[in-house]
């Protein structure tokens, strides 16, 4: 008896344990993505868009821990697409310095990714979700501020904080006051970075440093000024897939290729805030993205 | 609703996968450590130090050899797993009185029979108790699955905090709260069983 139990014990534990590992098609390509909204509503507009446009099965892993976790998956194959910023791919996965000028940091990525790691980049989405300063709009309003050098001769009269890592930065808050030629009131008030928007909105302060693609940003009505001294380093994103997928897949290009400039910073903060703010789902946000450009048949 | 009852099961069997395969290599590393002299200090101290490294980079590293997914997350599991049953299953052994060792040794018994006959059933409610701890514990470290694309509530949990939406969270975390108290109580049911009937 206690044999029988045993041996049914292992026979349910084989089944299960083949189901679970499921048996990879040829015919489906494996999306991935970081462990953030934006990143997740990208793998799932591109899964979307994938399964809409061609024959293929769409495999979604998203939300996986960081870049470390979804570069490796894709390096060994475990996933064919994930979505990367160029300025991530220049310093983490290259270990090279950052390039300020978008057009040339691009082509380094895509150069580089193709000798390297056999991946490709593709077109870019089209927005850049770097550092930028961001000021309260009553701010903004009072002394007519656009670009960030309007700051100067404006600055002393406002209140910086911002989160703790934005100050230990290379492209951080000195580099950033000596670009520009800017102090501000008093000392600046260093922060942890989910409390940064919550202080600007009570106007405990008037400016603070800002990913130019945060939802809060709308949430708050802050006004991103435009970085026209080039200081912070560019991080625009776009879809990495494996050669070998390419290959098998030729279609994909074309496909992937449709997604090309199509969000701009502004699309992808109003993406970010209906899942982070309005508490949409991901899958419907992604579904009304498309189809308001048209890509779904 | 479905979803989540998917999830649920999904991660409990995951757990229970992983919980199978560690009680089998945890007992026999427990009877190694009893048996071979000096051995017992390394085995002891290397499923100490396993337990030390923090979940995500075990998972991350493991991913680099077994891919993404349920199995590296089974496998990890497995290894967090480890302490209690072999800890449990060496003091189990240990712990036999020597006067029912030397009897069972007067009958003329071999290590073996020893071993299956008198020391494993004596200690197994010790050993049971460790099971226990390790089930408990991996119902809540599979969470983190959700980083190294596995399924289970990882990922309404996860989605809750970035969004942070308390509604989401409590979604994933009630499920894994409840298995847990659930096994606990089954378990430690048995448990109690097992001692009256050892006593």
């Amino acid at each position: 008896m206690k044999k029988k139990i045993l041996s049914l014990g292992i026979a349910a534990t084989a089944v299960f344990s083949m189901a679970l590992t499921g048996c990879g098609s040829k015919d489906t390509v494996v999306i991935g993505s970081k462990d953030f909204s934006e990143n997740i509503i990208l793998g799932e507009i591109l899964s979307q868009l994938i399964e809409n446009k061609t024959e293929l099965k769409v495999e979604r892993k998203l939300n996986m821990g960081g870049t470390f976790i979804n570069f490796e998956a894709l390096k060994k194959g475990d996933i064919d697409i994930y979505s990367e910023y160029t300025g991530t791919g220049l310093t983490a996965h290259l270990k090279m310095d950052v390039i300020t000028n978008p057009e040339e940091a691009y082509s380094v990525v895509k150069e580089e990714f193709n000798k390297q790691f056999d991946i490709t980049w593709m077109e870019p989405y089209g927005f850049n979700n770097t550092y930028a300063i961001a000021v309260t709009k009553a701010v903004a309003d009072k002394y007519h501020l656009e670009k960030t050098s309007d700051l100067k001769g404006v600055s002393e009269n406002l209140i910086f904080g911002g989160e703790n890592e934005f100050f230990n930065r290379q492209d951080g808050f000195e580099g950033f006051c000596d670009l520009y030629g800017v102090t501000f009131k008093g000392d600046p008030k260093m922060m942890n970075v989910s409390l940064k928007y919550q202080a600007i909105g009570n106007n405990d302060m008037d400016a603070t440093d800002a990913f130019t693609t945060d939802a809060e940003i709308k949430k708050y009505d802050l006004k991103v000024l435009k970085d026209d001294l080039n200081f912070f380093p560019p991080y625009y994103a776009a879809p990495l897939v494996r050669n070998d997928t390419l290959k098998e897949h030729p279609e994909l290009k074309d496909v992937l290729n449709l997604l090309a400039g199509q969000i701009s910073d502004e699309e992808m903060t109003e993406l970010n805030y209906q899942v982070n703010v309005e508490q949409k789902k991901v899958e419907q946000v992604a579904t009304d993205f498309l189809k308001s450009k048209g890509l779904l048949d | 609703m479905t979803d989540l009852f998917s999830l649920t099961m999904q991660h409990m069997v995951l757990v229970l996968i992983a919980i199978g395969f560690s009680t089998i290599i945890g007992i026999f590393l427990g009877i190694i450590s009893y048996w071979v002299p000096y051995l017992d200090k390394v085995i002891l101290w290397v499923v100490d130090s396993l337990q030390t490294i923090p979940s995500l980079a075990l998972l991350a590293i493991l991913m680099i050899f077994f891919g993404l997914g349920n199995v590296t997350l089974v496998i990890g599991l497995i290894l967090y797993s480890l302490l209690p049953i072999v800890r449990n299953t060496y003091l189990g052994l240990t712990g036999v009185p020597l006067h029912l060792k030397d009897a069972a040794r007067g009958m003329g018994m071999s290590k073996l029979q020893r071993m299956i006959k008198v020391e494993l059933p004596l200690s197994f409610p010790l050993i049971f108790s460790g099971i226990k701890i390790a089930t408990v514990t991996a119902l809540s470290i599979a969470v983190i699955g959700v980083l190294i694309g596995s399924g289970g509530l990882g990922y309404p949990i996860y989605r809750g905090i970035q969004t942070m939406n308390f509604a989401a969270i409590m979604k994933g975390t009630i499920p894994v709260v409840v298995m847990a108290v659930l096994f606990d109580f089954i378990m430690s049911k048995f448990e109690q069983k097992l001692v009256k009937r050892a006593k």
